[in-house]
């Protein structure tokens, strides 16, 4: 079964009188529990697909479905709480809430959704932290971890809702190789353990042998 | 909301430079517009204490065809329209329940003659029946020579100010009251260099005029040399005569005039009019039959003469305006207001007005003071909003990965809206209300330093001879209110660009 379903989607950027076209006409289907790496140049549109699958960019035209639901036509709200309930994401750069230390961080989206119990909350964000061996930092603030550490708390936060999908766009690149590859190694056990979707965007040949299947991206097209 | 709380509150000691410098532009706002409030509410204490319980009362009431509601300080000297039928509005307003005491007055500016000649000038005059002027105002007036009037007593009570001014530029004599030794200590340098050549005079000649321009003389003696005792640079324009004197000087209908009873021949001859003259010869009206008088001087008649003058209901002459003073539960308007519905009820030709309205440039003046201090503390409170805001708004920018973040795994613009106007209510909170209890300690020190001034500018300002600014609950809830305002309004831009942020923005800036 599909977790993505995306139509003939196309992303043209204005740039003063003129206009650029970032994707162009991307029909793609990416099923439920996958490990897919998006690969290809810089400028290739790769974020761009990211973005667009993570609701938090709209496509010019084409559809896109999301674990069934139809986004095109969403309201800001709506897709707020898409992307609360059904996705996760991990930035390039670590992204965290400096005022807050590793199990607030860890618990910050799920607080959002005011479903839990506090008692619930904390179970689960406890186990992640634990899950991504962060059990001794987690009562550090993003300033006293290192990046790799800090992307660990990601992933946690990222999977602590336990969304449909987790987008990674470039995770890694900004850690040392053998960093990087605990990461990659970490968000596959995670995809093996919460039978959850990862989306990563990478440009790394190393990073892609972490992949079950790869898609390649070229001038806002895939290339294979 | 507890997360809300919770990164808002590690936010501001995280970024500690803003934090300090949003908290001392609320801190040094706060402080600025709570003294502020209590410069005004000083102010109008003071004008309303002096004023109001010591000159005018809350209402004036004035005659229906008067026009100019500055019935009092008005520089032109206009004059002011007679209430008719004073008995009438006296029985009314003894039946209104929210009104405490009354007086009735008549206020007129004669000219001034000078005996030894020279250009004759306006002074202003209250004419009062005494023993009422002092049940209604009873401590307002200081009497530096001289005694104040027994009851029914003719004459005038001069203000030390007005006998400076007259001195100076009208009579160039000094006044003393009637029977008095000159009080050296009291004259002005100009009078004590003349030395022996000082001419003193106990009297005053007054030239009133009424509206069919004729003009009456009137000398009055001077009783008494009085001083208000706050305000005296404005109310000391004002010299306080008795009434029936004022009534003569103004051709009013006076007391006495209403005494005298007019025979029935005299009062057909006042109905007639002008082409009935004829009538005037008929025989019948020429000549009246009466018995002879044999005892022509009986001593008991003229006892009873005497007696009848002396027992005139001053009521029964004319005044133009009244001064009322309202419970202490009703406020002004709305007393103005049940005054003048009742007065219409009763048909009579009377308004009541303000005492800010009746006291004319005076209250103006006072009025554009404090419009000028809350000018001056609104635009404080206005910078405050641009500094605040200016500040927020370069923080938002500033936090566009960490917003954009936020936004991208799930949290609302509300959320984001929220925690920024958190922020800054947690610091308005903290340093604001520091402000606030600092603007208190403030006003209660100034109070204590008992500030006075003789400046006529100052003594409008300060309310009173004294700076005696001053902090109600209701005062002190204003001043939170504006800090509230000034909150709320100096994160509604911050807010806005916080809520354009977008997760969008957040990977851009990565």
């Amino acid at each position: 079964m599909s977790i993505i379903e995306m139509n003939n989607i196309t992303k043209i950027y204005p740039l003063g009188n003129t206009t650029v076209p970032a994707l162009r006409g991307i029909t793609l289907s990416i099923p439920e529990g996958d490990f897919i790496s998006i690969i290809g140049p810089s400028g290739s549109g790769k974020t761009t697909l990211l973005n667009i699958i993570g609701c938090i960019d709209r496509p010019s035209d084409g559809t896109i479905q999301v674990g069934g639901r139809e986004i095109t036509d969403l309201n800001d709200n709506e897709l707020t709480d898409l992307r609360l309930y059904k996705i996760g994401f991990i930035f390039q750069t670590f992204n965290l809430i400096p005022v807050l230390n590793t199990l607030e961080n860890v618990e910050f989206p799920i607080l959002l959704m005011k479903k839990h119990t506090k008692k619930e909350i904390a179970e689960r964000a406890t186990q992640l932290i634990e899950a991504v061996g962060l059990k001794d930092q987690i009562n550090h603030k993003p300033a006293e971890l290192s990046g790799g550490q800090r992307q660990r708390v990601a992933i946690a936060r990222s999977l602590v809702t336990r969304p449909d999908i987790i987008l990674a766009d470039e995770p890694t690149a900004n850690l040392d190789s053998e960093t990087g590859a605990s990461i990659l190694r970490l968000m596959k056990k995670m995809n093996e353990e919460e039978k959850t979707t990862f989306i990563f965007s990478t440009h790394d040949p190393d990073v892609m042998k972490y992949a079950k299947h790869i898609i390649k991206i070229r001038d806002g097209i895939i290339a294979e | 909301m507890l997360l809300i709380l919770k990164i808002s509150w590690r936010n501001i000691f995280r970024h500690k430079g803003k934090s300090i410098v949003i908290g001392v532009i609320l801190f040094l706002g706060a402080v600025i517009m709570t003294l502020g409030n209590g410069v005004i509410t000083g102010m109008d204490r003071g004008l309303n204490k002096h004023i109001v319980e010591n000159f005018t009362g809350n209402i004036i009431l004035i005659s229906g065809d008067q026009k100019n509601e500055a019935v009092i300080f008005n520089f032109m000297a206009e004059s002011v329209e007679i209430i008719t039928d004073y008995t009438k509005v006296k029985d009314f307003l003894k039946a209104q329940p929210y009104i405490k005491k009354f007086m009735p007055a008549a206020f007129g500016a004669p000219l001034v003659l000078n005996e030894d000649g020279g250009e004759p000038d306006f002074n202003y005059v209250l004419g009062v029946d005494f023993t009422e002027y002092r049940k209604m105002f009873p401590d307002n007036i200081e009497i530096l020579e001289g005694r104040y009037p027994d009851p029914d007593e003719r004459g005038m009570l001069l203000t030390d100010w007005n006998r400076e001014l007259n001195f100076k530029y009208l009579l160039g004599y000094w006044i003393t009251p009637e029977n008095e030794e000159l009080n050296k200590a009291n004259l002005i340098p100009e009078a004590g260099e003349l030395g022996d050549s000082l001419k003193v005079k106990d009297r005053m000649i007054f030239m009133g005029f009424n509206e069919k321009n004729t003009t009456l003389d009137i000398q009055a003696k001077v009783i008494g040399i009085i001083k208000f005792k706050a305000l005296n640079k404005f109310l000391g324009f004002f010299n306080l005569i008795d009434i029936e004197s004022f009534r003569e000087c103004f051709g009013y209908f006076t007391a006495e005039d209403s005494a005298s009873s007019i025979g029935k021949e005299a009062n057909k001859i006042l109905k007639l009019d002008d082409s009935d003259l004829d009538n005037l010869f008929g025989t019948e009206s020429m000549f009246e039959k009466t018995d002879i008088q044999k005892n022509a001087y009986d001593i008991s008649s003229l006892k009873k003469e005497t007696e009848k003058t002396k027992q005139i209901d001053v009521d029964q002459g004319s005044y133009n305006q009244v001064y009322i003073k309202l419970t202490s539960e009703t406020p002004l308007l709305e007393g103005v207001k049940k005054l003048n519905q009742a007065v219409k009820e009763a048909n009579l030709n009377v308004r009541a007005i303000t005492w800010k309205k009746g006291m004319g440039e005076v209250a103006d003046m006072a009025m554009i003071m404090k419009g000028a201090l809350f000018i001056f503390v609104m635009f404080i409170f206005f910078v405050a909003v641009i500094i605040i805001m200016n500040t927020l708004s370069m923080a938002a920018v500033e936090r566009i990965p960490e917003i954009g973040m936020m936004r991208a795994v799930g949290a609302r613009k509300t959320f984001i809206s929220m925690m920024f106007f958190c922020e800054t209510s947690l610091l308005s909170f903290a340093f604001g209300g520091l402000g606030i209890i600092v603007g208190i300690i403030a006003v209660q020190i100034l109070n204590a330093m008992d500030m006075t001034t003789t400046n006529e500018m100052l003594q409008l300002f300060y309310g009173g001879n004294a700076f005696k600014p001053y902090l109600g609950i209701v005062d002190i809830l204003l001043a939170m209110i504006q800090l509230s305002i000034v909150t709320v309004l100096s994160t509604i831009y911050p807010i806005l660009v916080t809520r354009r942020i977008t997760p969008l923005d957040a990977i851009s800036r990565d």
